[in-house]
């Protein structure tokens, strides 16, 4: 028995190849998305780990006692560093300064000290040196290439007074994931001594201390309690720094791994009907030889058997292939989002024994699964009459049976009710369980789609028909024929680009809404804001972009959280009354907001439900001397503070500095964007700090990195259709060699080689249609019912359908069917008549 | 052998005035080389429009194949083949496909329907794929002839062997071909049903006018022929004018089979 299934599968080794395929696809995506997934907490891990490296004893500030507003002294570390055992000790601390850039405009920068002991530094450097003198600086290699500077340059950094000091560059380092890293600026690292001198308020959040060899790690922070007292310090031993720094990461990367096990789980199901159907046709296919391996004496078990080890040598074969292949997948992924996110990633390629096992599992179990449904049928039928019987699989097309639709019922309902439920329920909740609710109605179409085929393929097949007549025609027929099969083969394409489609609907619903609040937040045509989070603009730029005659209405904001009397201050904005209304218009829920003099106030309607405030309520605000009572006028929405006031009012609870945070500016009427900003740019190019920005940059930059997210998501989605269509192309090519004698039948009635070829394209066409269409309708109305579910009366989202995209996505179906199509079809249109007639 | 044909002659109108197919030396060759298998060897032959012709011979005489070439299925490796004064060696696919479309009709032994198409469809396909209209009168003529008026909505597989090989005479004729090849169109059917689709071959020959070839081994359906050509080892080996099965029956015993 053994020998028939080598020679079998020897025999056959082109048509299971192509069946491999699917398999290998459908392995290397879900190991691929594991690989990705542990790749990416890996090299989390290792990032963090960077901060802990090295350190054998950690110390902080608990927040309590006077090393909690001033952070640990230089005295402190000094003590530490007199103390017997320890070889080295440095303070953590960063300082945010601002630095220059070659146009004259600053951009927000962190340095931090260069420890002074070299095994707890947190970075490697990369070229050249690490300053040694207090005028050179080492730069993040990051940095080198965002601000573009360059070893052996001179750089500026500004202090708070704007005072300068100037640095070189002697060598870059790549550092991992800690406070520095993790604040999204310039990174520079100096010497020490230098750090005072960039700031009044010095604040070391912690100190880190190696021992001196001998010396354990316990003994090392017995000794340092001694010398520091323990009071107001937590401290840690290096591996409980190590410990706690990777509990903190498990939690975060286990997000990302839970969204890619998502995807992996759509490449499964996938993957898992690609498998099934192509086993379904091939043993199908099989069923007069394997009825004529019963005429000559195998057993039912014989033949049964025989089936199920040819799926099992196929499926460990492509599993293997698939394996390696989801390794590339995954090098290639990793390699992508690095250029994506401008980042120089490592590519890692973890390989856990949970993905080899996930990768044998889908590959070698499916295909055994797949393969067991028909192997069982193809061996019920009596050995004769397989024998005689036509070849022809319209035969096994089953009635759909009442459990099929029993239960595709009972799915549909789970699906509605928990939509239903989900609708009710707040945001993210709201995401999640109307989501699981969408996918359940999925299942639903899924199970249904052999009902559906007929009537959708009869729909789909009008045009092609009008079009291209009689092979159009023939090609609707047999999309038809075997409502199952079609079903099969078009399901997972369905799948694919229904998720595609509902993350496209809701993305796309969500960067409108915000564009659309960018523009009634921001009436202005550009605000003029501080590059530098920490310092505002000077009082005066707000009367000298008055006084540009492009310029008609100028906004000033300031903003500044006021203590409470007790306990709950706010967060107070303010501009001019008569801007209040008109550049600054927050949308009022009840009262009104123009006309808002001084010492009234309008408080945002979550501040206002929190605080228990209503129009005509008095809101008391300030400490002492500067205690005051506001009269609540307005209660309103989109507004990025506790409450609008007015500058006196604010000015009055006597803010830190008197500068702004940002100035609107309206332009006149027939001034163009391009003059106007030449005129603000005359009063802001002075300020280094000065940037304008314009409604339309805010919404490029907020769209920018949504279409990032939504660009990751169509490339995991991609692969999925990519398996999707191969199962086209699988079906098409076994179906072909279903068919042969059937094509030679219509080329010896007179159908050319082209109108052949023409008739498989079409039927590919129209099954990639009928999936891609489907997958677009429910795509978009499940996309619907999540932006509802998300939406709430405080954050409302807009329902917007990305047509351009969802016409891009329909002729990709396509076009990719249409290539699916090309060598089934060649393979077609070379047979030959007389041979096609004699095939059996 | 060789009665008269002319208790024949006298039914129809177009007999022997011109040949519907001819061949004139035509070479078959399968394979190359060492391994060359000559199927036909110089086969000369001509049919008669409006007659009905046998082809017979024992397996591997090369009847199949002579057939194949006759009808433009298959390319000849020598000499020449004419339907209707068009001479077909020469002619590339397409002109083949488009001679095949519109001047031959097709009864297969078996699997003659397409699955997906009723009967009707399956009747008016070849003259769809050539554009063209069915004559209605004539379409019902061949539909009443055959019985098939309540059987036209049915699908193949609704059909019994004898009603799915009356629904692929009725296609072959519906195109009003200049010859119909028949390659053994009773081979898998009972004696029965064999005999009706026979009967109907004959009829279209004797009253319709219509030429018919016939490949078969079944001297009892080349009885049903005016004509019977054999064929031995790929060369014509004699006719048989009138046949009856026993006169066929012991031709084919001369010829050793």
């Amino acid at each position: 028995m053994l020998r028939t299934i080598i020679a079998g599968v020897r025999a056959r080794t082109a048509r299971l190849l192509l069946s491999s395929v699917a398999i290998m696809l459908g392995v290397a995506f879900v190991t691929g998305t594991l690989v990705l997934g542990d790749g990416i907490t890996e090299g989390m891990r290792d990032e963090f780990a960077k901060s802990a490296r090295g350190v054998d004893l950690s110390m902080s500030t608990t927040g309590e006692g006077p090393q909690a507003e001033t952070g640990i002294s230089q005295a402190t570390l000094d003590k530490v560093r007199s103390t017997p055992g320890v070889q080295g000790a440095d303070l953590r601390t960063v300082v945010g300064a601002a630095m220059l850039t070659q146009s004259g405009k600053a951009k927000p920068a962190t340095v931090g000290p260069l420890a002074s002991t070299p095994e707890l530094r947190e970075y490697d450097l990369k070229e050249g040196r690490y300053p040694t003198s207090p005028t050179e600086a080492a730069v993040d290699v990051r940095t080198l290439a965002t601000a573009k500077v360059s070893i052996g340059q001179q750089i500026t950094l500004l202090d708070k007074q704007d005072g300068k000091h100037p640095f070189t560059i002697v060598g870059t380092f790549a550092q991992g994931a800690n406070s520095m890293s993790l604040a999204g600026s310039e990174h520079f690292v100096v010497l020490p001594e230098v750090m005072s001198g960039l700031t009044d308020e010095l604040h070391a959040y912690g100190l880190v201390a190696k021992a001196a060899p001998g010396v354990t790690q316990e003994q090392l922070v017995a000794d340092v309690k001694k010398a520091v007292g323990e009071q107001g310090y937590t401290f840690r031993t290096g591996e409980q720094l190590t410990t706690e720094t990777l509990a903190q990461i498990s939690s975060r990367s286990s997000e990302m791994t839970q969204v890619l096990l998502v995807f992996a789980l759509i490449a499964l199901v996938v993957a898992a009907m690609v498998i099934y159907n192509t086993f379904t046709i091939l043993v199908a296919q099989r069923t007069r030889e394997l009825a004529l391996m019963r005429c000559v004496g195998a057993s039912r078990g014989q033949v049964f058997g025989s089936v199920m080890a040819e799926a099992f040598v196929m499926g460990l074969f492509a599993s293997v292939i698939g394996l390696l292949g989801g390794l590339g997948v995954s090098a290639l992924m990793q390699v992508v989002i690095g250029a994506v996110s401008d980042d120089n990633i490592v590519v890692r390629l973890p390989l856990a024994p949970t993905t080899v096992l996930a990768a044998f599992a889908v590959g070698v179990l499916i295909t055994v699964v797949a393969a067991f449904l028909p192997a069982h049928k193809a061996t019920k039928v009596a050995p004769i009459a397989a024998l005689r019987a036509q070849l022809d699989s319209h035969e096994e097309v089953a009635r759909t049976s009442k459990v099929r639709i029993a239960f595709a019922l009972l799915l549909g309902l789970a699906g509605v009710g928990v939509v239903a439920f989900g609708m009710n329920l707040d945001e993210e909740q709201a995401l999640l369980v109307t989501g699981t609710g969408t996918m359940l109605l999925l299942a639903m179409v899924v199970t249904l789609g052999p009902v559906l085929v007929g009537p959708v393929n009869r729909v789909l097949g009008v045009l092609p028909r009008a079009l291209f007549g009689v092979p159009a025609k023939l090609a609707s027929g047999n999309a038809g024929r075997n409502p199952k099969r079609t079903a099969a083969t078009t399901a997972a394409l369905m799948i694919g680009v229904t998720i595609v489609s509902l993350v496209t609907v809701v993305a796309t619903s969500a960067k409108e809404t915000a564009n659309a609040e960018v523009d009634s937040r921001f009436p202005a045509d550009y605000t003029v804001t501080s590059s530098v989070g920490s310092r505002t603009l000077p009082q005066g730029m707000a009367a000298q972009l008055a006084a540009v005659p492009e310029v008609a209405k100028v906004a000033p904001v300031a903003a500044f959280g006021v203590p409470g009397p007790a306990d709950g201050g706010a967060y107070l904005m303010a501009t001019t009354p008569e801007m209040i209304g008109d550049l600054v218009k927050p949308k009022a829920t009840s009262g009104a907001i123009t006309g808002l003099k001084s010492g009234d106030v309008a408080v945002n309607s979550r501040f206002a439900e929190r605080s228990g405030l209503a129009v005509g309520s008095t809101l008391t605000l300030g400490a002492d001397a500067t205690k005051r009572d506001l009269k609540v006028v307005a209660v309103v929405e989109g507004l990025d503070a506790s409450g609008l006031v007015t500058l006196d009012t604010l000015r009055a609870f006597k803010p830190a500095d008197d500068g702004f945070d940002s100035i609107m500016v309206k332009l006149r009427d027939g001034v163009t964007a391009e003059a106007g900003r030449t005129a603000v740019e005359k009063v802001t190019d002075p300020s280094p700090i000065a940037v304008i920005d314009s409604a339309a940059e805010t919404k490029a930059q907020l769209n920018t990195q949504v279409d990032q997210v939504l660009a990751f998501i169509w490339a995991l989605i991609g692969l999925a259709v990519v398996i999707a269509l191969f199962g086209i192309a699988n079906t098409l090519t076994l179906s072909v060699l279903e068919r042969t004698r059937e094509s030679a039948l219509l080329r010896a009635l007179g159908l050319t080689k082209g109108q052949l070829r023409l008739m498989l394209v079409v039927e590919s066409v129209l099954m990639a249609v009928m999936g891609a269409a489907i997958g677009l309708v429910l795509g978009i109305g499940f996309g619907g019912l999540l932006v509802k579910g998300m939406s709430s009366d405080s954050f409302p989202i807009a329902f917007a359908v990305p047509y351009g995209q969802i016409a891009v996505m329909l002729l990709a179906a396509v076009v990719a069917a249409m290539v699916a199509a090309a060598m089934p079809a060649r393979r077609a249109g070379r047979t030959s008549v007389v041979a096609g007639m004699a095939e059996a | 052998m060789g009665q008269s044909m002319s208790a024949v002659a006298s039914e129809t109108s177009r007999v022997g005035t011109q040949a519907a197919v001819a061949a004139n030396g035509l070479v078959k060759v399968y394979g190359k080389g060492d391994t060359a298998v000559r199927a036909l060897g110089g086969v000369s032959v001509e049919f008669q429009a409006g007659r009905f012709t046998a082809i017979m011979g024992p397996s591997g005489s090369g009847k199949s194949t002579l057939m194949h070439c006759l009808a433009g299925l298959d390319s000849s490796d020598g000499g020449s083949v004419h339907i209707g004064g068009t001479e077909i060696t020469g002619l590339n696919d397409k002109d083949l496909t488009k001679l095949r479309r519109d001047r031959v009709g097709f009864v297969f032994q078996a699997f003659n329907l397409l699955p997906t198409l009723s009967a009707e469809q399956n009747i008016l396909l070849g003259l769809e794929l050539a554009g063209r209209k069915a004559d209605k009168q004539w379409f019902d003529t061949i539909v009443d002839v055959l019985g098939l008026r309540d059987r036209l909505k049915h699908k193949p597989s609704e059909l019994s062997g004898g009603q799915q090989q009356r629904v692929a005479c009725a296609r072959a004729l519906v195109a009003r071909p200049d010859v119909v090849f028949a390659d053994e169109p009773t081979g898998n059917l009972d004696s029965r049903s064999g005999a009706e689709v026979l009967d109907f071959l004959r009829m279209s020959v004797r009253k319709l006018g219509q030429t018919v070839i016939m490949v078969t081994h079944d001297p009892v359906a080349a009885s049903y022929a005016d004509r019977v050509v054999l064929l031995a080892d790929g060369h014509l080996a004699g006719e048989i004018q009138n046949p009856t099965a026993d006169s066929v029956l012991s031709a084919l015993k001369h010829l050793g089979a």
